[in-house]
């Protein structure tokens, strides 16, 4: 079967945990991913599962070299000439010490396509900080409007996978252009930009609006805006619960009744009262009201009556739900170490080449005599001397 | 300049969030994306008057954004004639991208295998709520997902209330996720000639939003699940820290140079020779104590003064901004994160957010900012769907068109 990504070679030269992962998602639909494990090598587990490495290197290959030495520094050379995409995220300088920054990379292969996380984006004075998540997200604006008043502010990791998934994109994009034209370029997607469109709609808000203190400081879940969307509540069992049903009027009838209140108790009988006279109110009303029953008990009403409304889970809830695992978005599998396992599985659906797990992480340097043989044409002889001279690890 | 995606149509049978945001993705780079809404009232994203109750102001930024270098067609897909004439476009188009319910879509006649006869080479993509298989089908909205990923009760001190990524958060990174399957699958094409069906969910996105710590707790680290102090986090050196002004987030290894320079940074030699802080080790064992110490020192300053502390010394940290600080970020603005545009509804320039992925050769463009509801029906119907001015005329007599 074809797949998406099957005549496209990846060097994978990659740190951080959103950077491999993007490498991974292109590795699952097809793209044959060398990831160059260059010193100092990952550590091994302690005897455990690594299950971080089976989720952000799967489906990919691993070389590992020492491209301090001469010889090292050509492989990596003849590596990159035969790379149609690299992904990174290290820092320009270093990039440039091993002649693999764009400039040196593209010299080597002109059509490549040169994939790299940044902190702060490539331009302007911030443009060599480092790819630290936790900066970028408290440059962004949203940490501290995210929690309950008096609250220390809230780091997500959000942006990161925002981050990973459009580096992703842009590689693609990049690769669609580049069968069009045969040109390649770089695609830089950074932190700090991921950040602002994981929490997009603030931003945007603050932007056309320019001022308001909703949006500086965090709004108490008693004083929300709209009771019946975006609201908290807990019930009775201490799980919490969570309305979205911005339009009011076409929903009050029947939540009315889960509720207990009357449809027509003059106090709620409006969209206006509900979310403008009376608002306070009825946020405490319903504070009392799901604190009478149990998680389950709502989320079965919820179900009953189609409303957009459910309880806020621990990640138990995804890890065991059927609906998850019938669209393989967490997998289980039977990993050779450690019997049967559950790991992250595929975000996007495709129905005639799906992403495939044909491999969990490969061992630092495994493939590294398959990847010189067969994409390089190095002899035998040639591979076992680079490695009994600790060129190849 | 050289567009990534020209000559790629995408018919954008979308509304609200998600599905919008995700032809925006492909409209940026060149996509000619034309976007088929209901003649009564269109995209449901058109009537958003308020943003945390406060009014949008005199544009729509929740729509016009989102909606961006796109065209609008208004076709009552309930009719006949409408039918009609999105068949037709699905022979010009390749990509073909919806988040109404498949349901929906099936009952007008817009499956897969319905439009996919039309076109072979047709990309039909969805954005469901809970994903293509096993049964459930209830209305989706971003926080009703993101409520059952898990990703919202880890946050937030231990008894606080769980915390919601930010509006649109969720659909945000679904709408990103569909953006890459509808790219992987039109890179595909080329090489086949054949199309296919792909979904990208809501729910399916965002158990990524915290994959790994979900990923942990599937290796059976159930810690991974709950809520954690940042009084105990395990290593103080990479902390949020309250000062007298903003918050500092700083980010050190537990290694004792970084934690020398903090120390120097603090002014507080005596924090430096305190025997239980002596080691990493010993660090992360007194984590409780570290920090609480840490803390008493950061509150004596404001953070501007911390910071030129924490520069002077090395120490690598940032101050919690707020969205004032970001709007004025010159960073931001250089990198196209942020970027004015034309809006033609209030006749002036906006600010609007821009483009967070970096093509170094075919950068992405805002052209325009949201379209009029139906402003190229007529146009597009006769020059790109070959309509003559009478059979309009007809179906605007059916209804399928205003």
């Amino acid at each position: 079967m074809s797949r998406a990504l099957d005549d496209v070679v990846v060097l994978d030269l990659t740190r951080q945990f959103c950077t491999s992962l993007s490498a991974a998602f292109l590795a699952d639909f097809g793209a044959r991913v060398i990831r160059l494990d260059l010193p100092p090598v990952r550590t091994s587990s302690d005897g455990r599962w690594n299950h971080e490495v089976d989720l952000i290197h799967r489906n990919k290959e691993s070389l590992a070299i020492d491209p301090a030495s001469a010889r090292g520094a050509a492989l990596l050379h003849q590596l990159v000439a035969k790379a149609d995409v690299i992904v990174t995220d290290w820092q320009r300088d270093e990039l440039a010490a091993l002649g693999i920054d764009y400039a040196g990379a593209s010299a080597l292969r002109t059509d490549i396509v040169f994939g790299r996380i940044s902190g702060f984006g490539p331009q302007g004075p911030d443009a060599e900080l480092p790819p630290i998540d936790e900066l970028a997200a408290a440059r962004t604006g949203m940490m501290p409007i995210l929690p309950q008043p008096g609250q220390p502010p809230i780091y997500t990791g959000a942006g990161a996978m925002h981050a990973t998934v459009m580096l992703a994109f842009g590689v693609v994009t990049a690769l669609l252009h580049r069968q069009d034209s045969g040109e390649g370029q770089e695609v830089d997607v950074s932190l700090f930009g991921a950040n602002m469109y994981a929490g997009a709609l603030d931003i945007q808000a603050f932007l056309a609006i320019g001022e308001g203190d909703r949006f500086l400081n965090p709004i108490s879940r008693m004083d929300v805006s709209n009771p019946m969307s975006g609201s908290l509540y807990p019930s009775a069992d201490g799980r919490w619960v969570t309305l979205t049903m911005p339009d009011t009027d076409r929903w009050w009838p029947a939540f009315s009744v889960a509720v207990s209140i009357a449809a027509d108790d003059p106090r709620f009988d409006t969209h206006d009262k509900r979310t403008e006279t009376n608002r306070l109110e009825l946020i405490r009303e319903l504070e009392a009201a799901f604190g009478k029953q149990p998680g389950g008990h709502w989320r079965q009403v919820f179900q009953e009556k189609q409303m957009s409304a459910d309880v806020i889970e621990r990640f138990d809830y995804p890890a065991n739900d059927p609906q998850v695992l019938a669209n393989r978005y967490i997998l289980e599998l039977d990993h050779p170490s450690f019997g049967p396992v559950k790991s992250l599985g595929f975000p996007i659906f495709m129905s005639d080449s799906p992403a495939r797990l044909d491999r969990l992480a490969p061992c630092v340097g495994q493939h590294g005599p398959q990847v010189l043989a067969d994409l390089l044409g190095y002899p035998q002889e040639a591979i076992q001397q680079l490695r009994a001279d600790r060129v190849l690890v | 300049m050289a567009k990534a995606l020209e000559g790629i149509r995408v018919i954008d049978l979308t509304v609200w969030f998600q599905g919008p945001v995700s032809a925006q993705y492909l409209a940026d780079f060149g996509a000619e994306v034309i976007k088929v809404e209901r003649p009564q009232g269109g995209d449901q994203g058109r009537g958003v008057r308020s943003i945390k109750s406060l009014p949008v102001g005199d544009w729509n930024q929740y729509f016009q954004v989102i909606n961006r270098n796109k065209k609008s067609m208004a076709i009552d897909l309930k009719t006949e004639g409408g039918r009609e004439i999105l068949y037709r476009l699905v022979e010009k188009s390749d990509v073909f991208l919806s988040n109404l319910a498949p349901e929906m879509l099936e009952s007008w006649g817009l499956s897969y295998e319905k439009l996919s006869a039309i076109n072979p080479a047709l990309v039909y993509a969805t954005n469901t709520g809970y994903g293509r298989f096993g049964g459930v089908s209830k209305p989706s909205f971003d926080m009703t997902v993101q409520a059952l990923t898990g990703a919202m009760a880890r946050l937030g001190e231990p008894g606080e209330p769980p915390v919601y990524l930010g509006m649109g958060s969720g659909d945000a990174y679904g709408g990103i996720m569909s953006a890459l399957g509808i790219a992987l699958a039109l890179y595909q094409r080329r090489r086949t000639g054949r199309g296919q069906y792909l979904d990208a969910s809501l729910y399916g996105a965002q158990l990524f939003l915290a994959a790994p710590y979900l990923q942990s707790f599937l290796a059976g680290n159930q810690d991974a699940a709950l809520q954690h102090s940042r009084k105990a986090v395990e290593n103080p050196l990479w902390n949020l820290y309250p000062t007298s002004g903003k918050w500092v987030y700083v980010c050190e290894p537990n290694e004792d140079a970084n934690f020398a320079a903090l120390c120097r940074a603090l002014d507080a030699p005596s924090l430096h020779a305190d025997p239980r802080f002596a080691t990493s080790a010993l660090r992360a064992l007194h984590n409780e104590a570290l920090i609480a110490a840490i803390e008493a020192l950061t509150l004596r300053h404001d953070h501007q003064a911390l910071m030129r502390a924490f520069v002077a010394e090395g120490v690598v940290a940032a101050p919690v901004n707020n969205l004032a600080d970001v709007v004025r970020d010159e960073q931001a603005w250089r990198n196209g994160y942020f970027m004015k545009a034309y809006c033609e509804e209030v006749q002036r320039e906006v600010d609007v957010r821009g483009l967070p992925v970096t093509l170094s050769k075919t950068p992405g463009e805002i052209h325009c900012l949201g379209p009029q509801l139906g402003q190229d029906t007529e146009l597009l119907l006769m020059d790109l769907l070959g309509y003559e001015w009478d059979e309009i005329e007809a179906l605007k007599t059916r209804r399928a068109i205003p």
